[in-house]
């Protein structure tokens, strides 16, 4: 068969979210690629300049569906950088707590999309059902379901609801149990590991060249995590290890992935047994200095910068997001060229796409 | 490398029969032993938690008609409307566009008196765009605050009514952290008690010694908003006190300034010159003053007119 | 009495009832008319007539029964399928049966929609691949019988259609044409590589599959699935040939194209495969197929395999039968979703590296076990 190009997206079920990847094939084996974005463009940096400090927590909320806590915390950390403001420990340890159960959610939502891709709906709907106990919990704490509003400027919105420990002791128990249980429909699945291991390799030196971030580079061996590398919030007070692999494949972003869920569930534990109690917000300042902030910090889906620069007024002057994925996209092309048409699937579905803080 | 996690299994022994043992006994659960995991919506419904964010109502009688919600909606989903209310008489009610809402829940975090809630209502869907906009009236629910048990913090501090304060310093001589402090109204001959509020206890014994309980311990919602101040410049005020009546917290009063008599014909003195007073601890920062004083005296940044 | 024998009463009847009309007329009207008329009831008497009539009865009736279960077997995946991904599956369309009316009203709506027609497409392909599919799936149900006094047969000594086993595996092998066709014809490139898929996917495992049955035949000595249930008296076929039963069974599985087999219509990679561009009846047609040829699959394990209707006689030999055919299916289900998909060229290895040479293995147990003289 002659060459041809496939377009992939952007109304196909292999992309998550809106965006075109064009493959060229051979028969079935791939020879190009070419990913294509900006189909779910926002403008999220410039509706921001129009909007105040607090109001903005809302629309970070939106950048992505995976995991929005992380995001809105990343701009209170990035607000609080400009603007001076030291937060309560007890706030920190909420935040820490939260951070950490919608990491959980988020990977069980691409480990849900990934396992759908691979036509495992079983795994779907186990993952799915899974990532809804905590789904509940951050509503319990925050009030909504996908996009929570919590973390605001110098703490967060309110206190823990009554009894919010117990439940999360009691769903980290479950989530542990749960996670044994997918090792059942994963790892000893023998067709699981036929479309896994070895596909879709990306070398080390690739991945640090590309700018690949998260769980992409950790399972590559870069042993590569802002938690420990230059931490942020409590995290130098939480005991916990960075899950890396050497292999480089789909399957070994799989296990990092897994293996963060479980490291997940003992930071839970630590921050729920070291909270202080406490305030937990103080008074933010209305209008921020003339100066720069920056926050980094660690996304389910790998390294997310913001930077803002405020002018005096109580509205930034510019406010600059640095999206993961939309840098590990950067390495699809790469990864995928020399695979069959069916990795494509596998192999991107593995990144762990996320469309609304790609395009913002 | 992994602490907490699993040794690395290579699925070779079990072919695809480990899978189907997993599988098979969530068969058994579901099918035999008890039901599926999903919830049949429209017969069944989850519990939602309080702080959920769902459909506002608003309580009338709290609401002071500041406009701080309309302000601090990110998405200019909210108005104010003028109505007639039989009971309260001519006031400002916000109303709020579902359509065009975030649920983001600031409006209600904002709000001064705590009047606006959200509910834990969440079927709001229509087929029509204008029934998305509802006006003070439909969010109107008197009753609903009472419900539940709020969760905002509260905290207990003196009120100022300057209309009966007399200037005579007791207060501040009494109070036990030092927080109130006398300070004169520039170009009058009163005094006013400056509170500062974040050193307060909330003992209460200025209340108890004012002669003319002129402070009361009242409690007051703790804000995390900072909110514009109003300045005023007193040479361009006119005294009219057109902000006076605006201001929805009461919080501004008009001061006669001594001196600023215009003689009238005839050797007598005519009313002297008013000036306003802000009392900025029971301000709610909701520029309603700025919006309204046609002399450009109150600056306010960060105000919208 | 068998089918053959019930039918035959029901044409004869029909025939005597319509004759005496023909003759009454032949006697009544002048004699150019009455001759022509008498004529025709003589026509309708004869052996040859009533013959075919039988048997177009005869495979009517076979075919809507096989229907029906088809019906039954879309509800068991439904449901099954639903349970094990933990949600109801469907409940509310015929609450009081399990919500089993469910497929008939999605089926009322899928007629009701438009059938859109790509404007590219190759208009007599795209219209033939649908009937191609469907009829030929429609082929292996008439000559699977379910006991021995109900399966198609010619005449009423119960002989049922002579290699009968051989022509249910000779309509299977017919799909991945119609399958080409309608990849081919939908002038898409999602549609091409399914349909190129399908006949790669079809042709290694056809030859596995029939392999596996030749085994069978070699043991049981006959194509008839009669002969072949009889032999399987003392022990079922599945006992002596493990291998093959397994064998048959995932060839079956790739054959009737469910999930770690379904490359054709990998809705990650490909769209829906090759039934991207059909809508409306069409694709149900196309949905409802897989279900019949999983029916026929379950049937083609049973009667080979599973003993056929060979059991306690406390229920009758139809229901037998059904009940492993429908035991075969669940086991199916389960699997299709325990398991992800697979790639297609790790799928042509295990197709041509594994399963044949545990194919002809199996044979060559079979030749022992006929040559030793256990059979």
């Amino acid at each position: 068969m002659a060459e041809m190009w496939i377009n992939m997206g952007p109304q196909h079920p292999m992309t998550h979210g809106l965006w075109n990847l064009r493959v060229k094939v051979d028969g079935e084996t791939i020879v190009d690629a070419e990913p294509e974005v900006g189909y779910l463009h926002r403008g999220i940096e410039k509706i921001c300049e129009g909007l105040t400090y607090p109001q903005i927590i809302p629309i970070a909320d939106r950048l992505c569906y995976g995991s929005s806590f992380t995001w809105s915390h990343l701009y209170c950390l990035t607000a609080e950088d400009l603007m001076d403001v030291e937060v309560p420990e007890r706030a920190e340890y909420i935040r820490v707590m939260a951070i950490e159960m919608q990491r959980i959610a988020s990977h069980l939502m691409w480990l849900a999309a990934y396992a759908g891709d691979l036509g495992l709906s079983v795994g779907f709907t186990n993952a799915m059902r899974d990532r809804e106990v905590f789904i509940d919990l951050l509503q319990g704490l925050a009030g909504s379901r996908l996009t929570y509003n919590y973390p605001r400027i110098g703490g967060v919105a309110h206190d823990l609801p009554p009894n919010f420990e117990r439940d999360a002791l009691r769903t980290v128990r479950y989530m542990e149990q749960r996670l044994k249980e997918y090792e059942d429909l994963f790892d000893n699945s023998k067709i699981f590991m036929m479309r896994n291991v070895g596909i879709g390799i990306l070398r080390k030196e690739d991945g640090i060249d590309l700018g690949v971030t998260g769980p992409s580079l950790r399972a590559s061996g870069a042993s590569y995590d802002l938690r420990k590398d230059m931490p942020y919030s409590v995290y130098p007070e939480i005991d916990f290890n960075v899950a890396t692999h050497k292999d480089g494949d789909c399957y070994a972003r799989y296990r990092v992935r897994m293996d963060e869920m479980w490291e997940c569930c003992s930071i839970i534990r630590q921050a729920l047994k070291k909270m202080p109690k406490g305030k937990w917000r103080v008074v933010a300042p209305r209008n921020a200095p003339a100066s720069t902030g920056l926050g980094r910090v660690e996304d389910p889906r790998g390294e997310a910068v913001m930077y803002v620069v405020g002018d005096g007024s109580d509205k930034p002057y510019r406010l600059k997001i640095r999206s993961p994925i939309f840098v590990t996209l950067s390495a699809a092309p790469k990864i995928l060229v020399g695979y069959k048409l069916a990795d494509v699937v596998v192999i991107m579905g593995g990144l762990d796409m996320c469309l609304g803080e790609n395009d913002r | 490398m992994v602490a907490g996690g699993r040794p690395r299994k290579r699925g070779s022994l079990g072919f695809v029969l480990k899978p189907m043992k997993r599988t098979g006994s969530q068969l058994v659960r579901t099918l035999i032993l008890g039901k599926p995991n999903t919830v049949l919506y429209p017969e069944q419904k989850l519990d939602l938690p309080q702080v959920y964010r769902g459909k506002h109502v608003l309580d009338f009688k709290k609401c002071i008609g500041c406009g701080n919600c309309v302000t601090i909606c990110p998405n200019d989903c909210m108005w104010l409307e003028k109505i007639d209310d039989p009971e309260l008489g001519k006031i400002e009610r916000p109303g709020v566009d579902l359509g065009r809402c975030l649920f983001c829940g600031f409006c209600a975090e904002v709000c001064p008196t705590v009047a606006l809630h959200m509910t834990t209502e969440f079927e709001l869907a229509n087929d029509k765009r204008d029934e998305l906009k509802l006006g003070p009236k439909d969010i109107r629910d008197d009753a609903f605050g009472s419900t539940f048990t709020e969760e905002r913090q509260k905290r207990l501090v003196p009120v100022l009514d300057l209309s009966k304060c007399n200037g005579c310093e007791k207060c501040a001589g009494e109070c036990p952290e030092i927080c109130i402090a006398m300070m004169p109204i520039e170009k009058t001959d009163a005094k006013k008690p400056e509170i500062n509020l974040s050193k307060c206890s909330s003992k209460g014994i200025c209340a108890e010694v004012c002669p003319e309980k002129a402070l009361t311990m009242t409690e007051v919602y703790e804000s995390y908003f900072e909110m514009p101040e109003p300045k005023l410049m007193l040479d361009k005020c006119s005294g009219c006190g057109a902000c006076a009546r605006k201001c929805p917290s009461e919080a501004i009063y008009m001061y006669e300034m001594p001196g600023t008599e215009k003689t009238l014909k005839g050797g007598k003195k005519g009313k002297p010159k008013k000036r306003a007073v802000f009392v900025l601890e029971k301000c709610v920062g909701c520029g309603r003053c700025y919006q309204t004083c046609r002399f450009d005296a109150i600056s306010m940044s960060g105000v919208e007119r | 009495m068998n089918l053959f024998e019930f039918c035959y009463g029901i044409i004869h009847w029909l025939v005597d009832l319509v004759n005496n009309l023909w003759y009454r007329l032949g006697d009544v009207l002048p004699w150019y008319f009455g001759d022509f008329f008498t004529g025709v009831g003589d026509f309708a008497a004869s052996d040859s007539h009533l013959s075919f009539m039988t048997i177009l009865l005869e495979s009517i009736i076979i075919i809507l029964v096989a229907l029906i279960n088809v019906l039954n077997f879309l509800w068991i995946f439904r449901k099954i399928s639903g349970r094990i991904l933990d949600f109801y599956g469907p409940y509310y369309v015929g609450y009081r049966i399990g919500g089993w009316l469910q497929n008939l009203a999605d089926g009322i709506k899928l007629f009701l929609k438009e059938i859109i027609v790509p404007t590219k497409a190759d208009k007599l392909g795209f219209f033939l691949a649908p009937i191609i599919f469907v009829g030929s799936s429609l082929l292996i149900l008439s000559v699977i019988p379910l006991s021995e006094n109900f399966g198609l047969s010619t005449n009423s000594s119960g002989e049922y259609v002579p290699a009968g086993a051989l022509f249910a595996l000779a309509a299977f092998s017919i799909a991945p044409f119609a399958i080409l066709l309608a990849g081919w014809s939908s002038n898409n490139k999602y549609t091409l590589i399914g349909g190129m898929r399908s006949a790669a996917q079809m042709m290694s495992y056809e030859i596995p599959l029939i392999l596996c049955a030749a085994s069978v035949f070699l043991l049981a000595g006959s194509f008839n699935f009669v002969d072949i249930v009889d032999a399987q008296r003392d022990i079922w076929f599945f006992v002596p040939m493990f291998i093959g039963f397994v064998v048959f069974l995932v060839c079956l599985i790739a054959e009737v194209e469910i999930v770690p087999f379904d490359l054709p219509e990998a809705e990650a990679e490909l769209v829906e495969g090759w039934t991207t561009e059909y809508g409306g009846m069409r694709f149900g047609l196309f949905y409802m197929t897989t279900a019949i040829r999983s029916y026929a699959g379950g049937a083609l394990a049973t009667a080979l395999f599973l003993g056929g209707w060979q059991g306690p006689s406390l229920i009758p030999d139809e229901i037998w039968f059904l009940i492993k055919a429908y035991i075969v299916y669940t086991v199916f289900m389960w699997l299709t979703w325990s398991v992800p998909r697979i790639r297609i060229d790790q799928m042509l290895g295990l197709g041509w590296r594994r399963l044949l040479p545990l194919a002809v293995l199996n044979l060559l147990i079979a030749a022992v076990l006929k040559t030793g003289g256990w059979f």
